[in-house]
């Protein structure tokens, strides 16, 4: 091929949607280009060879099998009206569902101290004010049962020996011991529980110093 | 009175296994001879008639009819035939087959022999096709047997129109030598 225009023209001249000015543009052509002249009479009869063929029937086969097979599984008809069942529903129901209810309890608080986010209900949150209450009433009852103790001891270990003076202060240094206890498990529930502030935190930190304090 | 295509599919879709019976039989020839000429072998043409009629009726209920259902079955038919002709990569390159053929006898005169002389033609015809590269063999099928124009063809292939043209004239070009050397 030498011409440019040769596979538009061979194409063309197959083509029975050709517009007839394009057909007059290659009219046009063709009178001044040998090369596509020889082209167009060289492969005008392909085509026509091509078509001698004879459309041959087909052998049997099953038409309705693939019916058969795949209306095990869904039908025409049911394919027609696909609504979404409530199983296609319930993943998307869940996640608004959770969605909201997170939005719902989450708080954003912002204070002197800087802002926060906390999650859950009101009742979770620690104040300062609680905190103080809590240590106030835990040191009355703290100092109530030391008296307690120091009254039992006395009337159990009434004698002034150096014996029972040891006694006495071992007693003290185990009910001691296990006072310390019972403040750490006092704290560690603490800690379990949401607080607001930084101060929570420090005060707690005073207290257990001040109460491991010889 | 012969039903519409569009009537068939309503028929079908409501359920009628008569009239899917009816809308296969209506087009399956035109499938299985393009199968024929396109993968050379009657086997491979009915494995062809039977993807796109499978295609078919699992896709029937997106058929909107708003183009011909010819034009909606000739996509699935093309995209069928390109996975075929892909997996089966039927016949020897297109230089080979200089070396071998035998000359078709001269017999112009009607007589008994002439649908042996007919299968000889399809045979003759498909080996041909079988022979182009397939992007031709396509192009060729779908001008010269399905009547496309290249603005049809050329969004099927995924192709631009200048392109399908250029094709289409290589591929004439090639059967006219297979022919030339066949007689």
């Amino acid at each position: 091929m030498s011409c440019p225009h040769t596979p538009e023209i061979i194409a063309d001249h197959c083509d029975a949607d050709v517009p007839a000015e394009v057909l007059q543009r290659h009219r046009v052509h063709l009178d001044t280009c040998w090369d596509c002249r020889q082209e167009l009479l060289s492969l005008r009869g392909v085509p026509g060879e091509l078509l001698r063929w004879q459309s041959i029937p087909l052998p049997d086969w099953d038409r309705s099998g693939m019916v058969k097979s795949t209306s095990r599984r869904k039908t025409l008809a049911s394919r027609s009206y696909q609504w979404p069942t409530i199983g296609q529903w319930l993943p998307l129901v869940a996640s608004l569902l959770l969605a909201v209810a997170v939005m719902t309890q989450t708080r954003l608080t912002i204070g002197p101290q800087g802002w926060s986010v906390s999650f859950g209900v009101q009742s979770a949150v620690l104040s300062a004010q609680q905190l103080d209450e809590y240590l106030t009433a835990h040191a009355n009852t703290s100092q109530t049962e030391t008296r307690e103790w120091v009254e039992a001891a006395l009337q159990t270990h009434g004698q002034t020996t150096a014996d029972s003076i040891y006694q006495w202060m071992t007693y003290i240094e185990q009910q001691r011991a296990l006072d310390v206890q019972r403040m750490d498990a006092g704290f560690e529930q603490l800690m379990n529980r949401d607080f607001q502030t930084v101060d929570s935190v420090r005060q707690l930190a005073s207290y257990v110093l001040y109460q491991e304090a010889p | 009175m012969d039903q519409s295509d569009n009537q068939l599919i309503a028929a079908a879709l409501a359920g009628s296994l008569p009239a899917w019976d009816a809308l296969v039989r209506r087009h399956e020839m035109r499938v299985y001879n393009l199968g024929l000429r396109l993968l050379n072998n009657p086997d491979d043409a009915l494995d062809l008639v039977q993807d796109v009629f499978l295609g078919v009726y699992r896709n029937l209920y997106r058929f909107r009819g708003e183009s011909q259902f010819s034009t909606w079955l000739f996509r699935i038919v093309h995209n069928k035939a390109v996975d075929l002709i892909r997996r089966r990569q039927a016949g020897p390159e297109i230089e080979d087959w200089f070396e071998e053929g035998t000359p078709e006898p001269a017999n112009n005169l009607p007589g008994p022999l002439d649908s042996y002389l007919e299968t000889e033609m399809n045979q003759r015809i498909s080996q041909f096709m079988s022979r182009l590269p397939p992007a031709q063999r396509l192009i060729v099928e779908l001008k010269v047997f399905q009547a496309l124009t290249f603005e049809e063809i050329a969004p099927l292939q995924d192709i631009p129109v200048n392109t399908a043209k250029t094709r289409f004239y290589t591929a004439l070009k090639n059967l006219k030598a297979m022919i030339e050397a066949q007689t």
